[in-house]
């Protein structure tokens, strides 16, 4: 525990070095709402032409579900950060696991998107008179720590197994493109074409936004977000086990 | 408890690029370190140095046979050695963005130092690396010597039973080095075992009390100095500074085929391998050419050692 607790330690000791950056990563969701989400919603209005929801309610989930994306793909790219300092391999001869180095360096980023979803929740309740589920606030939690945690799981692959910053840079665009379009983030997936749907729905976006939709307005089956959980939860567990290899053969 | 630091046996490493033939880096080496010892790691470029550290400090896996490290094997415990082992890699490894003072505290607090004990510690490393105007400031407004400085360090923050120092002086004003070879030889004493990698032959020698040299991988020599001396018997570094260099001297020397011949202003330095007595009648006749104002007559040193057996097994071929 002392080992993971050392990491938490030297991670959020290195994101307090810049005030701006954890300001950013704090406000942002609520920022993304406030701009792109009021604009749609007096532009085009609500998405649901039978349920009394508006744009706002609805793309919450959205933003929740973007900034587990970017923090988790952030703190990824902190691997090349580290590599370029030298640190990240002689941190592999730190007493600790590689589980545990991958766990550590992804806990006190959990703890801001936790913050994160607290702000952004809070103030689109305050100020857009979003309609949020406050009972449901512990199943939201697991959405944001569970999301994130697998993001960063998935996006350290790729981080360990790509040694150059710039293809690392550019592998994170095409999964901000094809990731966040064909899922349920920016709009629902019902009037959607059968292909985009199919595509959108074995999308692990949309299974984490759908669980954080029903968690903050209680949108959504029940069933299908359960469903939905359980095949993010299989995904982050077979990302991470593939991570903690990448990080074992690292040389 | 075991006397021995270190055991390797019949360690292989082979390399197999995606592209290329496999290079076997380290070829069935063997050897074992006492603790408390300073044991030099010594070899060319390309020797399998970094590979062998690597091993034993848990980063990279042996193709073949064991190693272990205060008992420990290094593949089956990793997490066991990893507690006592520090390592100062070749690479400058710091916290850019943080203090100098944060980069002591978050190592120690890998090492299971925190608190109050640790801020102690790191305020006598600060001291004793003279780092303490440079404490608050963060290392990435650092130079290049000072970050090694902060790297090395480090070493000190910590009570782990090996350190391990991959060309630890590199960019390190010499009265620093001076002072950390010294702080060195304490933890020693103290019964830390060290291993130093190095390509400054002279700071080895000043140091080690056991040292092992590589190339291609194998074993070339091993022993403390005077054994490796005496395997070099006939190999002894002239020196003489006369008041004014003879003309014709140099060309006289060069005819002799010295392994090492320099020139500079009036001083002439070679290095031969010859009978006792041969090198004896060479000196007294030089010393007729000219006022002689110094000379000196030594055994060899580490550095001739080591290019002595370079050059043997140079025409060796290269196992892959």
């Amino acid at each position: 525990m002392s080992a993971i607790a050392a990491i938490f330690y030297r991670e959020g000791k290195l994101r307090f070095t810049n005030l701006g950056w954890m300001f950013w990563d704090l406000f942002y969701p609520l920022g993304y709402l406030l701009v792109f989400s009021v604009g749609i919603n007096y532009a085009l209005g609500s998405p649901f032409q039978t349920l009394d929801l508006d744009y706002n309610a609805f793309f919450l989930a959205g933003v929740l579900g973007m900034a587990s994306f970017g923090i988790a793909s952030n703190t990824a790219w902190g691997f090349f950060f580290d590599r370029d300092n030298g640190i990240f391999y002689e941190m592999l001869i730190y007493p600790l696991s590689r589980a545990q180095f991958l766990a550590g360096k992804v806990l006190f980023n959990l703890l801001l998107a936790v913050a994160q979803a607290a702000i952004a929740v809070s103030l689109a309740a305050a100020l857009l008179r979003v309609p949020i589920r406050w009972d449901l606030w512990p199943v939201l939690v697991v959405g944001v720590v569970g999301g994130t945690a697998g993001w960063f799981f998935f996006f350290a692959i790729f981080a360990l197994k790509i040694r150059r910053n710039d293809v690392f840079n550019t592998v994170m665009s095409v999964f901000y493109f094809l990731l966040l379009f064909a899922s349920s983030m920016f709009y629902p997936l019902e009037p959607l074409p059968v292909w985009f749907r199919t595509a959108a729905l074995s999308n692990p976006i949309t299974w984490q936004v759908d669980w954080l939709r029903f968690s903050t307005i209680g949108l959504g089956d029940m069933t299908q977000v359960m469903l939905e959980g359980l095949a993010f939860a299989l995904f982050s567990l077979l990302a991470f086990a593939y991570a903690v290899r990448c990080l074992q053969q690292q040389e | 408890m075991t006397d021995t630091a270190l055991e390797v046996e019949n360690l292989v490493k082979i390399y197999r690029p995606r592209r290329g033939a496999p290079v076997r880096a380290l070829d069935g080496m063997s050897f074992a370190v006492r603790r408390g010892h300073i044991f030099g790691l010594l070899g060319p470029n390309g020797a399998g140095k970094t590979t062998l550290l690597k091993i034993l400090t848990t980063l990279l896996r042996p193709t073949d046979g064991r190693a272990r490290v205060m008992g420990f094997d290094v593949v089956a415990a990793p997490l066991e050695v990893r507690r006592r082992v520090s390592v100062v890699l070749q690479e400058s490894a710091v916290e850019m963005f943080l203090t100098v003072r944060d980069n002591l505290l978050s190592f120690a607090r890998f090492h299971g130092l925190r608190g109050r004990p640790a801020h102690e510690r790191a305020a006598a490393v600060l001291a004793r690396f003279q780092l303490e105007p440079e404490a608050d400031r963060k290392v990435m407004d650092l130079s290049g010597g000072f970050r090694r400085r902060v790297q090395v360090a480090k070493m000190f923050m910590v009570d782990t039973s090996v350190m391990f120092l991959d060309e630890f002086s590199s960019g390190m004003d010499p009265l620093l080095k001076r002072a950390v070879m010294g702080y060195l030889r304490e933890e020693a004493a103290r019964g830390r075992t060290i291993v130093l990698t190095t390509l400054v032959l002279s700071e080895a020698e000043e140091l080690c009390d056991d040292i092992l040299i590589i190339n291609r991988g194998r074993q070339v020599a091993r022993g403390d100095l005077y054994a490796l001396k005496l395997l070099s018997q006939n190999l002894y570094e002239v020196l003489m500074t006369f008041e004014t260099l003879p003309a014709g001297l140099e060309a006289q020397v060069a005819a002799l085929a010295p392994l090492r011949l320099s020139v500079h202003e009036n001083t002439l330095e070679l290095t031969l391998k010859a009978d006792e007595a041969q090198v004896l009648d060479l000196v007294s006749a030089l010393a007729r050419q000219g006022r002689l104002l110094k000379v000196e007559v030594s055994g060899p040193t580490l550095e001739d050692i080591f290019v002595e057996l370079m050059e043997a097994g140079a025409a060796a071929p290269r196992k892959e």
